[in-house]
């Protein structure tokens, strides 16, 4: 593609980012009618009563009686100095009510993604290694059917078997509450706490690096530099991680970044298997009270986190691949 | 024509060009693929033939709650006397509905603006390009919570929903296949001899393109009862329509269902059965993609 260029590439994420703004900017205006109507409780949903108050501060927040473009204007400039609106649930300011959950959601994040990155290379490699065997055959066949089972039904079975039946694994939360754990306990701790949603969102995704890490490594294999690696002597584990690895290196990125969303609406659903305190468990509890402000705030943040991600990855991608300096590679 | 026996139709199959197809069809899949189109064919029957293979109202109570498994009850009750064997072939019938719904809309606009911007190329073309990369960081799961959230979930809407956020898959395939196509000499040369383009669109593009389309579509359906699965289970679902999803929204409800026997039943079997399908269905639709052309699918989802 000769427009693949890094402008382009950079304006095409300005692009994204403007359309997720406008989406969220248009929702409550789109909703048949008054956003108020909405916001005062859709039928037999769980009301929050809204005061004379709210209704003010809804009318001023929204700033329905104004132009639209103006209306636009000051929505994205709100955005800019992170002036999400108001929770009315939590009487609270959306930003920092998603301040405090989002490092949850990150560790748990980022931790499923080194963790899936790590199963998958060793068992992609493995398998490479032992390709047509009964042990690749064995392994592909759990890969497969563990990377089509949606993480949140995985979550339910890891947690009724090693939280609830053998007792392994605390059953909710990410922290012991008042054991004010310090230091080394309190790290201990929060791992021991993340460590199911953590093992769930990892076992999910690890099968789509897997399968990309045992195809590509078959075909390193077969080069004639791992040949010559061979003989000159090196060990088995130097060719496997060093050699054929670093070939497989750069798809491996994109197939990450692509993952990105996936993992983050798993992530979403995990949190509330295991009532994870981070943005998913916080999403769930603001549909359940029809908190549209922090809802529409948790949904900037994610889709900006993912766009965040894959932003990196290309820029990643850019600085690992000397190829692409001289010619763009589609 | 006019005698046609009806008492042996699968003797008539074999012979018939249909049946030879099928079985070879049949042959050409691998063990994944089989076990996939027989849980599927199985989950068909069970969605289509439900008021048949129920004895209980699945929306009523009928019985005390929370029941064993057993006797009337074959896979016990809910928290409110429901019957869950009902409930579960009722439910059969949400998801199979939530996947063809959402794989017709998006495969066939997908299809269309596929075709449209591989066949006119051009500003068409990237203009549909951008928006297919827009799409595709778009995290899918929070933006159909806060549609869902703010237009209601009824299930037309949240095949609606659906659609709108899986069509990019089936036109990027299109589109690529449709500019492969377009250069093919018999296309060129239907082009020299002014064949019209929707002519050859209809007559030359689209048998080719509706293999690729049928394997996306199976695609689609599985995330899509994924997804609809994932937004019942956070209470995004329809809550008039039982899908399995709620079943297992409302046991996880239950608090400390953990510690108590009722999971045993309540949340294994909407579990098992979701399980099932999803895996049946992926087992399929990978095996799919391999016969229709390993190139064109290949590491596309």
């Amino acid at each position: 593609m000769e427009l693949a260029n890094k402008n382009s590439r950079i304006f095409e994420y300005l692009l994204t980012f403007v359309v997720i703004i406008t989406i969220n900017f248009f929702l409550p205006r789109m909703m048949p009618g008054d956003p108020f109507l909405h916001l005062s409780g859709a039928a037999g949903e769980e009301v929050w009563a809204f005061t004379a108050e709210q209704r003010e501060y809804f009318t001023e927040y929204y700033g329905l009686d104004r132009p639209l473009p103006e209306q636009y204007a000051r929505y994205v400039a709100g955005l800019f100095q992170g002036d999400m609106g108001f929770s009315y649930y939590y009487r609270e300011d959306v930003s920092s009510i998603i301040l405090r959950r989002l490092p949850w959601t990150l560790f748990m994040v980022v931790g499923a993604v080194i963790l899936s990155l790590v199963i998958g290379i060793m068992a992609g490699i493995f398998s490479a290694w032992h390709r047509e065997s009964w042990k690749d055959k064995f392994l592909y066949l759990f890969m497969v059917i563990f990377s089509e089972i949606p993480a949140f039904l995985l979550g339910i079975v890891l947690l009724i078997a090693l939280a609830a039946g053998l007792g392994l694994f605390p059953l909710s939360g990410a922290r012991s509450h008042f054991a004010g754990y310090m230091g080394w306990e309190g790290i201990k701790d929060v791992l021991h706490h993340g460590a199911l949603p953590i093992i769930t969102l990892a076992l999910a995704r690890a099968g789509g690096i897997f399968m990309l890490v045992r195809n590509t490594c078959t075909t390193v294999l077969g080069k004639d530099y791992i040949r010559t690696a061979r003989a000159k002597g090196l060990t088995e584990r130097r060719i496997r991680y060093r050699h054929v690895l670093k070939n497989a290196l750069l798809p491996l990125i994109t197939r990450v970044a692509l993952q990105i969303g996936a993992m983050v609406g798993g992530a979403v659903l995990v949190e509330n298997v295991f009532a994870y305190p981070g943005l998913g468990l916080l999403m769930r509890e603001a549909v359940f009270v029809r908190d549209y402000p922090l809802l529409q705030g948790i949904f900037l943040v994610l889709a900006f986190g993912v766009l965040g991600a894959n932003l990196l990855a290309d820029l990643l991608y850019r600085f690992l691949d000397p190829r692409i300096k001289v010619e763009n590679v589609d | 024509m006019g005698q046609v026996d009806l008492s042996t139709p699968l003797k008539g199959l074999d012979k018939g060009k249909a049946g030879e197809k099928l079985i070879k069809f049949w042959q050409e899949l691998t063990a994944f693929g089989k076990v996939g189109l027989v849980i599927l064919l199985f989950m068909i029957i069970l969605a289509v033939g439900a008021p048949y293979f129920t004895w209980l109202p699945h929306d009523t109570s009928s019985g005390p709650p929370l029941v064993p498994p057993g006797g009337e009850h074959l896979m016990g009750t809910d928290e409110l006397g429901v019957d869950l064997w009902s409930q579960i072939s009722f439910g059969a019938r949400v998801s199979l509905l939530v996947g063809l719904g959402t794989a017709l809309l998006a495969g066939l606009g997908g299809g269309i603006l596929g075709i449209w911007g591989g066949y006119k190329g051009g500003l068409a073309e990237r203009i549909l390009m951008r928006v297919i990369d827009i799409m595709i960081v778009m995290p899918d799961l929070p933006v159909m919570v806060i549609l869902a959230a703010f237009f209601g979930s009824s299930l037309t809407n949240i095949i609606m929903v659906l659609a709108l956020f899986s069509w990019s898959h089936p036109a990027r395939i299109v589109r690529s296949q449709v500019m492969a196509l377009k250069e093919q000499g018999y296309v060129q040369m239907a082009k020299s001899y002014g064949a019209g383009d929707f002519y050859i669109i209809f007559r030359h593009l689209l048998p080719e393109l509706i293999p690729i389309l049928a394997v996306s579509m199976v695609r689609l359906s599985g995330m899509a009862i994924v997804t609809e699965a994932g937004l019942s289970f956070l209470g995004l679902g329809d809550p008039t329509s039982r899908s399995w999803g709620l079943i297992i929204n409302h046991a996880l409800n239950f608090s400390g269902i953990y510690f108590t026997p009722f999971w045993k039943w309540w949340l294994l079997y909407p579990w098992l059965f979701l399980t099932l399908l999803i895996t049946g269905l992926a087992l399929f639709g990978r095996d799919l993609e391999r016969i229709a052309d390993p190139r064109i699918l290949k590491g596309r989802y």
